[in-house]
């Protein structure tokens, strides 16, 4: 047994290998020649892989095992990568050197480390003139879309927008939760619970002090779904990422650092475009509210969400764990709470905005801290992912003018103490509700990605 | 269309008893033994009338027919007129209802159900063909053959054949085991009024009627037979046309017949034996309230319970009659009477209530309220937005409203369109949401004076109205929702011990919901005292003097151990460091929880003999004090910035524990909520990255994270909400290994109390568990473990009588126990030397210390006591020994540790 070493004086990160059976794919990793750490995926009600389809699995397996690896190089982050399952081609490379630099940006501002120089995956001596070819399509997979579900606002809107353009949809979520269980049984969809252990190798790690803190886990649930889209025989993958998961969250050691990169556009097209080219070149991943703002969204999902209004919640300290009160789902002194509560009350009437956080936190002094980190007002973008500071002022100026909200403490002292330093041209609300940017929604998606704006 | 009810020929008398039997001679005489065979003689012409009602479950199966076939034969024997109001059965009402909205193509299918269910259960009783249950459903499926169902009227019709099978069916079963019993239409009885601006709507759907005593009807019945059956729910309009009356519509059909016939009663048989002192769904101590008189009765039905409904309360109290709410379960429990208020009762608040959802609008202005029409001008504008207005405060610059909870205000625009309308003419603010909690009870006013307990637990909290009506019955206070939250028990017990609620008129209130309908988790078990009167009669030689149950104490440690979900248990010693208690626990296995050198120091001992492990958790003690811990082996918590801003070299290299404030508090009592910005405990969240900067800096490893929310927490989803929250702000903290959720943990202590369920926070903690495997659980109660182990033995002193009160004097006062007067505790008192003579004598027990504080128990039902007597003062093993003091230099109780 080898005995338990601090993976802080690691020499080396290695991939040791990763396996398939009987609905459990383990990936299995270590620090030099510490023990092995295993992270199950078990995939509930399997259907037995056909055989034309066994490649396509294979590549997906391989992609989760080194993207799910970024859970466990961070207690260490040593000097090494090794990958024992074999050399990546240059593009799985270099997607997985941006996933690992960028995507532990905001862990690497918070430890105060430079991550820059570290991460360099082991890549096959380049072929020349060896360009990308897409792999051939999959046949088999069924025109359905794995939508995972998070608990929050955000991927029901896609819910809803799904079934109005009648997409045949499936409700995914990775891990227990009570809370997502009850919001994914809400949908009335049908529903595919993906489990998810990690090895508790990684929390002895923890306790005995390795580097720690935020991984970029929507990458890691994009793997997971595209194993599930192979295996379950499904032709998408439709996350709820939108506009603003792009922009950055502030600037250290001369990188961006975004709390919400693995959302981002930018990773979006890379992953999109490493499973067309590994994977399956009929598997669409996309974000169907892309070229939405947050604002949009939750304008969407005032209109659309009632079915939702008392079992959904966004909140990051408590959403674990389930509970009949607005108070269970809702902590209301973290950032996601106060822009869901901002962001929301445009948009619906406020006695039903204020029954369903259970409080008003636009009328508690004590929260003028938060709400003035959300509209970058003494403080930079706190680090969740909440909409960008412009959209939060947007918000907050349409209630200064709101009779029922203007009165309310925190509208007042915005509409006082912070609206007159800001350039009035830049806080109507109209033009964050339009689609803007660019997006990856597939042409078959149009009605879908229509639905949102109320077209 | 011939049989439909609004047909002319739905009067005639050929259809009215149209139960297919033939009504016998009232002297016919019974059949089955089931009845009791008075009913043969015949009743007088003028007997009194009792009304009984039976809801949906009540009729919906044959066992529950026997008892209505009982109780009314039961009434008829005892020499009574009979007229028994019925529901649909169970499911039906809301089956019509649905078959009125659905599509065409159910409605079939839906008819088929309903006649399935009621033949079969006619089967179930014995009956052949039920002629005129079968003509009903004969109507029913013509009904629905030619629907129209966007009238109104056609599906007051469809849903009243619920009322009208049940009480066709009953009639025919009642008829047949012996008991004559005649169908009757309430519609023939009971005329709609007509009610001025009511919509259509609720003309025909929750119609009102006018029922004054009327002896002509009530004569014409008399002639007709002794036992009638009538269908609820519904009454006729002036156009002979069927209406219904609403929610609880078969409570007013009672209530109606009551007020016809001026009944000796009303009898509504429910599944809940009446009304109690609160919801007993958040107040499982509510007691029932065994007598009210019909203005408490309509309040407290109006602002929270939903045994009876509001509207069947006024016809009774036009017509004095008795209403009666009787649980079919329990048919020998009293339940509650309603009745003309008692002459002779002594004022009490009688229940507490609570409604959420209420939103609140504000209006401010200066100086225009006394313009004449202003207000008048501000209400018109609630009226033009369809807003009823409930509560109304005011004052010179500012008067707020409240509005109750409508589909309405959470689905349109209208606080936003009301809000700009009045923007116009004053500053509006809208403050939701909020929640009334309603004190009522008749002269609320002469009982204000002792409510200061109950206010302080407002407290801090945000109160943003009051109101008080003139009619004297309520005290309401508007609350932010939020604060409701376990509140609602915590008052309630606040009222009791003010005196407020006078709990101990027997003849008032009755048995606590927990005691009647409660899941075993009331303090069943007799205290182990009462088993051991002799030996404490004996110890008590010497008094004041506490006595020390250590079979007890090992009871509750194997409880706590046997919790699944919690890793280590840690006993907070402050609670009592008796060494005999200290070193039971260490045996079994568990840890002490120590928050000075001194208790450290009292400690050691056991600590080296049995490897017991230590929690050191100070609070804003001397530099001292932490490296005085440290070096006994003790992992030290922190909960302030302080001792890594002074003295980071002794906790250079450490591993720590820290004790966070999560920002609420809870206990019961102001001066145990351990929690938010008021308390001076825990390192608030907004200091919590400057605190691992700090550790960071200093080489501490923070492995332990601590919150404690306050004392004598009874609601068992507390701790999972604790560790929850904590997991979450753990899981940002490397190298943190353990989550201690503090103690807290209830200790009941008024009879009928619920304990803490241990099972139930097992279960929520393991659901905790299983979102955040990676953390050790710890718990550290103190009150738990050590109070129900101990009693303090005090000899009665002298008596005295002054004014109305008697003062039992007895030599321990708040310098042996002084929960009582810091706490506003409550201990159970007994006079232990008299045990078994009846407690008829209301005492003040007061000890010898010179201070008015110094009672140990008010109003307190003892036998008459005498000099010398022994007072055994119950649950005081924890914080009574250890808070004892030599205050008035009286020496310290001692205290007696047995097996």
């Amino acid at each position: 047994m080898n005995a338990l070493r601090d993976p802080r004086h690691a020499k080396a990160f290695r991939f040791v290998r990763c396996a398939y059976a009987d609905g459990v794919a383990e990936l299995a990793y270590a620090f030099d020649d510490g023990p092995e750490l295993v992270e199950r995926i078990s995939f509930p009600g399997v259907p037995a892989l056909p055989a034309e389809r066994r490649a396509a699995f294979n590549a997906a397996l391989r992609l989760l095992h080194l993207v799910a690896g970024v859970s466990y190089y961070k207690a260490g982050i040593p000097g090494r990568i090794e990958v024992e399952t074999g050399a990546l081609d240059a593009d799985a490379a270099d997607l997985m050197d941006t996933l690992y630099r960028d995507g532990l940006a905001e862990f690497a501002y918070r430890n105060k480390l430079d991550l820059g120089a570290r991460i360099a995956f082991p890549r096959a001596a380049a072929r020349a003139g060896a360009a990308t070819a897409l792999c051939a399509p999959q046949p088999g997979l069924a025109p359905r879309t794995l939508v995972p579900i998070g608990g929050g606002k955000d991927s029901l809107v896609v819910v809803e927008a799904l079934k109005r353009a009648g997409v045949q949809a499936t409700a995914t979520w990775i891990g227990a939760s009570p809370l997502i269980a009850a919001v994914a049984a809400r949908t009335g969809l049908p529903m595919l619970n993906i489990g998810r252990e990690l090895s508790p190798i990684l929390f002895e790690y923890n306790r005995m002090g390795a580097w720690n803190g935020h991984i970029p886990v929507t990458a890691i649930n994009s793997a997971i779904l595209a194993c599930a889209a192979i295996l379950y025989g499904c032709d998408a993958i439709a996350f709820a990422n939108e506009r603003s998961a792009s922009a950055a969250t502030l600037e250290y050691a001369g990188r961006q650092v975004n709390h919400q990169w693995s959302k981002g556009w930018a990773f979006e097209q890379a992953f999109a475009a490493c499973l067309r080219a590994q994977v399956a070149a009929d598997l669409d991943y996309f974000s169907l509210l892309r070229p939405y703002s947050e604002l949009a969204v939750t304008r969407a999902f005032a209109e659309s969400g009632v079915a939702y209004f008392d079992v959904f919640s966004s909140c990051n300290r408590n959403f674990r764990i389930l509970g009949p009160k607005p108070f269970d789902r809702w902590c209301g002194q973290c950032p996601k709470c106060h822009f869901v509560f901002l962001a929301l009350a445009p948009f619906m009437p406020k006695p039903r905005l204020l029954a369903i956080f259970g409080r008003n936190l636009l009328d508690d002094e004590m929260l003028a801290p938060g709400f003035d980190a959300l509209v970058e007002y003494h403080d930079h973008k706190p680090f969740e992912c909440v909409g960008e500071a412009s959209e939060a002022r947007a918000a907050l100026a349409t209630l200064a003018v709101r009779p029922e909200w203007r009165e309310d403490a925190l509208v007042a002292r915005f509409r006082e103490e912070i609206m007159p330093q800001l350039d009035a041209a830049s806080l109507p609300m109209e033009a964050w509700l339009a689609p803007a940017g660019e997006h990856g929604v597939p042409e078959r998606f149009r009605g879908a990605l229509d639905a949102i704006c109320g077209a | 269309m011939h049989n439909r009810y609004d047909a002319p020929i739905a009067f005639s008398p050929s259809t009215r008893n149209t139960c297919g039997l033939i009504p016998r001679p009232l002297r016919a005489t019974c059949q089955a033994g089931s009845v009791n065979a008075n009913a043969s003689l015949p009743l007088a012409f003028d007997a009194p009338w009792i009304v009984l009602k039976f809801g949906g479950t009540s009729v919906a199966t044959l066992e529950r027919w026997r008892t209505i076939l009982d109780l009314a034969a039961d009434r008829r024997a005892q020499g009574a007129r009979v007229l028994v109001v019925v529901s649909a059965l169970a499911g039906v009402t809301d089956a019509l209802k649905a078959l009125c909205e659905c599509a065409e193509a159910g409605r079939d299918g839906a008819v088929a159900e309903i006649m399935e269910r009621h033949r079969r259960l006619a089967a179930q009783m014995g009956l052949a063909r039920v002629e005129a249950m079968e003509r009903w459903l004969a109507s029913l499926q013509d009904l629905v053959r030619d629907a129209q169902p966007g009238q109104l009227a056609w599906q007051a019709l469809v849903q009243a054949h619920g009322e009208l099978l049940s009480s066709a069916l009953g009639a025919a079963f009642m008829t047949a085991n012996g008991l004559p019993t005649r169908w009757l239409d309430s519609r023939e009885a009971l005329l709609a009024r007509e009610v001025p601006f009511l919509n259509e709507r609720a003309r025909v759907l929750s119609a009102q009627v006018q029922a004054e005593p009327d002896p002509a009807f009530t004569a014409g019945l008399a002639r007709q037979g002794e036992v009638f059956i009538v269908p609820g729910f519904m009454a006729r309009d002036n156009a002979g046309k069927t209406v219904l009356l609403g929610r609880g519509g078969t409570d007013t059909s009672a209530a109606y017949f009551g007020a016809l016939l001026r009944a000796a009663r009303v009898e509504i048989w429910t599944d809940v034996a009446g009304m109690f002192t609160a919801d007993p769904r958040q107040v499982p101590g509510a007691r029932l309230l065994q007598r009210l008189d019909y203005d408490e009765a309509q309040e407290i039905a109006t602002t929270g319970a939903k045994v009876l409904h509001a509207r069947c309360l006024s016809p009774c109290r036009r017509a004095r009659v008795p209403l009666w709410v009787k649980d079919t379960q329990y048919p020998g429990l009293d339940g509650t009477v309603v009745a003309p208020q008692p002459a002779e009762a002594a004022p009490s608040v009688k229940a507490i209530s609570s409604r959420r959802g209420i939103t609140l609008v504000s209006m401010e202005t200066s100086g225009m309220w006394q313009q004449v029409g202003f207000l008048a001008d501000v209400f018109a504008l609630f009226k033009q937005h369809g807003l009823s207005v409930d509560l109304i405060g005011s004052a010179e610059t500012n008067v707020t409203v409240s509005l109750d909870p409508s589909e309405n205000l959470l689905d349109s625009d209208v606080v936003a369109a009301l809000a700009a309308d009045l923007a116009k003419v004053c500053r509006v603010k809208v403050i939701a949401p909020c929640a009334a909690v309603t004190l009522v009870g008749r002269g609320m006013r002469s009982m204000l004076y002792r409510l200061s307990g109950v206010l302080a637990e407002f407290g801090r909290e945000r109160v943003h109205l009051i109101s008080q009506s003139s009619n004297n019955l309520n005290l309401t206070f508007v609350v932010d929702e939020g604060m409701l939250d376990g509140m609602l028990p915590r008052l309630h017990e606040l009222l009791v011990r003010a005196g407020a609620m006078r709990t101990d008129d027997t003849s008032l209130f009755g048995p606590s919901w927990q005691s009647l309908y409660g899941t075993g988790a009331v303090r069943t078990r007799a205290p182990w005292w009462q088993a051991e009167r002799a030996r404490l009669l004996e110890l008590a030689q010497s008094t004041p003097r506490y006595a020390y149950h250590l079979p007890t104490v090992r009871e509750r440690a194997v409880a706590l151990l046997g919790l699944r979900s919690i890793d280590r248990v840690y006993y907070a010693i402050k609670a009592n460091p008796n060494p005999a208690i200290m070193r039971v626990i260490a045996q079994a296995g568990i840890g002490f929880e120590c928050v000075s050198p001194g208790e450290l120091d009292a400690a050691r001992a056991i600590v080296e003999a049995h490897g017991t492990s230590l929690l050191f958790t100070p609070n804003f003690a001397p530099q001292g004090d932490y490296a005085y811990g440290l070096a006994q082996g003790a992992m030290v918590t922190l909960d302030n910035l302080h001792p890594l801003q002074h003295w980071p070299a002794l906790f250079h290299d450490r591993d720590i524990a820290l004790r966070v404030d999560l920002g609420r508090g809870l206990g019961h009592h102001d001066k145990v909520k351990t929690g938010g910005a008021g308390s001076k405990f825990g390192l608030p969240l907004d200091q919590l990255d400057g605190f691992l900067e700090l550790a960071r800096e200093s080489h501490v490893r923070v492995v332990a994270l601590h919150a404690h929310l306050g004392s004598g927490i009874l609601d068992a989803a507390h701790w999972a909400q604790v560790c929850g929250q904590l997991a979450s702000v753990a899981e940002r903290i490397s190298g943190v290994r353990s989550l201690n959720l503090g103690g807290g943990l209830g200790v009941p202590s008024h009879p009928g109390e619920a304990a803490l369920d241990l099972a139930a926070l097992d279960a929520s903690l393991a659901e905790v568990k299983r979102a955040y495997p990676q953390y050790e659980l710890w718990l550290e109660p103190g009150r738990w473990l050590a109070a129900d182990a101990g009693v303090l033995l005090a000899r009665v002193t002298q008596t005295k009588r002054k004014g109305a009160l008697n003062y039992l004097g007895c030599d321990a006062g708040m310098h042996a126990l002084i929960r009582p007067a810091l706490y506003d505790a409550w201990h159970e008192i007994v006079n232990l030397s008299r045990i078994e003579v009846p407690a008829d004598t209301l005492y003040q027990i007061v000890g010898p210390i010179c201070e008015s504080g110094d009672v140990l128990g008010n109003d307190r039902r003892l036998p008459a006591s005498a000099e010398g007597d022994v007072l055994l003062i119950a649950q005081t093993g924890a914080y009574g020994e250890a808070m004892a003091s030599h205050y008035n230099l009286r020496p310290l109780a001692d205290s007696v540790a047995i097996e």
